[in-house]
């Protein structure tokens, strides 16, 4: 019985994943990155195993990243950006979910610059962002890339003041991402 | 609505994949008198000050010594370096807590050597850290002209004592972690009746109760033989007690600090374990701090 039920989910599954491939592009490897940089020092951390869906028939677009794989330079940054800052044991995951505005035709090769907007969830906190990127198409394979100030205090995320000359109040956020399956075949 | 499963799907995706290591089990390499499971990431530098101020009451206490502040019982200055993410090594120098009885050593140079084996993943694929610590103590004294102390040193193996431990630790939650070691004492040279190799159990504990600040606790219990116990007792009435430390953990970036109070007058584990002499109820114990700074070298 239970193993019945399995197949028949697993027919179910297989059945969505393949009808919606037909619009979504997936990535599971997005680079995510930020710069914070204050009078005492900079900090820049990257993640590389950021994941993200686009789909090109809603124009909609997502990303999730663990909090837990920025690697930083420094070992005792990390720990403290996960432990004092993100409180990654509670809120491990970044998650934002958005649309771009523009129509954009995906089968036609090109760069596009265009503007998302959306929310992104950081350290439970949501914020609403509209940011210019840019999408570059090119035989089908999909790219992205963006760059956007996230305020630290927006996401409730605390500095003491004792360390306010070590983190910037405003930080840099970088996204660049290739989408693994093109929509060449497809479309 | 299509993005509803999307969703659904990347949480399945993330994670999993990797086995996260739990980190900050403890906020530095000490818990106040015990070794934490904690090692120095690569390329740190950690400066280490701690000292012991004398009793707070009893006899050597009251308002005539400021509360022990007008005393030292012990002062350390270390330099530790992380030469991995696992292995680090210590150098530095205590000034020792002689009690005059059991022991006479001070001027103690120490070599450490920490190396964390396992470390507690998120997911309890390794529901446990393990690391392992070791030390070396010189005694750099002159010879003591006392045969029945453990200083009068004959040759120069006499002034050396080692510890063995291993550090099991586990964080239980977000706010709780616990911390058991099994320590092996070795020194060797004792004064009469002493033992050269001592067995003791230690237990740390920690409870953050807000962002940067903790309440630490660590407690040794030494397994020394009852002949030994009944001869100083009896012949030197002097009695040993277990090193028991209670202490507030603040942390402030690079910087931890650490304020305790705790019945024994030696920092090192040499002397602590299996020489304390002060106890809690008589008032015999002690403000101590440990200030910790790390800096980092790398430049890549």
């Amino acid at each position: 019985m239970k193993i019945a039920l399995f197949i028949v989910g697993l027919i179910v599954f297989i059945g969505a994943e393949t009808t919606c491939a037909q619009t979504q592009l997936v990535s599971r490897n997005a680079i995510m990155s930020f710069f914070s940089s204050a009078p005492i020092e900079d900090i820049k951390a990257e993640s590389k195993t950021g994941y993200s869906i686009l789909d090109v028939q809603a124009n909609t677009i997502y990303f999730k990243v663990d909090m837990r794989t920025f690697k930083f330079r420094k070992g005792l940054m990390q720990e403290h950006f996960n432990e004092n800052y993100m409180e990654t044991d509670k809120y491990p995951y970044a998650e934002f979910k958005g649309k771009i505005k523009e129509p954009v035709d995906f089968s036609k090769d090109g760069t596009y610059d265009i503007t998302v907007t959306g929310d992104l969830l950081l350290h439970n906190v949501k914020q609403n962002y509209s940011t210019k990127a840019v999408l570059t198409i090119k035989n089908g394979n999909i790219s992205g890339s963006s760059n956007f100030p996230v305020k630290l205090e927006d996401h409730n995320i605390k500095i003491p003041t004792l360390l306010i000359k070590n983190i910037a109040e405003v930080v840099q956020v970088t996204v660049n991402v290739t989408y693994e399956n093109s929509l060449a075949r497809k479309m | 609505m299509a993005q509803q499963p999307d969703s659904v799907k990347a949480i399945d995706t993330l994670g999993g994949e990797e086995h996260i290591p739990v980190i900050a089990t403890f906020k530095s390499g000490l818990i106040i008198n015990g070794q934490s499971n904690e090692t120095l990431h690569k390329s740190d530098l950690l400066v280490d000050i701690a000292h012991r101020f004398g009793d707070i009451g009893g006899a050597n206490g009251g308002v005539h010594n400021f509360y022990g502040l007008d005393n030292s019982t012990d002062i350390l200055i270390s330099l530790k370096y992380g030469i991995t993410d696992r292995l680090m090594i210590g150098a530095g120098r205590a000034k020792g807590a002689p009690n005059g009885v059991n022991t006479f050593q001070k001027e103690l140079y120490y070599l450490s050597l920490k190396y964390r084996l396992f470390q507690q993943t998120t997911d309890d694929h390794i529901p446990l850290s393990v690391t392992l610590f070791g030390n070396t103590v010189i005694c750099g004294m002159e010879p003591l002209d006392l045969a029945t102390s453990d200083a009068d040193f004959q040759n120069f193996g006499e002034r050396m004592s080692y510890t063995i431990q291993a550090v099991l630790a586990r964080k239980f939650s977000r706010t709780f972690s616990l911390a058991l070691m099994p320590t092996y004492v070795r020194r060797n040279y004792v004064s009469f009746q002493d033992m050269n190799d001592l067995f003791a159990l230690g237990a740390g504990a920690r409870l953050k109760f807000s962002p940067r600040m903790a309440i630490v606790a660590d407690y040794f219990h030494s397994f020394r033989t009852e002949a030994s116990k009944d001869y100083y007792e009896t012949v030197q009435d002097f009695k040993f007690y277990n090193a028991l430390g209670v202490g507030l953990e603040i942390e402030t970036g690079g910087h931890v600090f650490n304020i305790s109070f705790t019945n024994s007058t030696a920092i090192l584990d040499n002397q602590f374990i299996p020489s304390t002499s002060s106890a809690w109820s008589k008032g015999q114990f002690r403000w101590g701090f440990n200030i910790s700074r790390t800096f980092t070298l790398s430049k890549k």
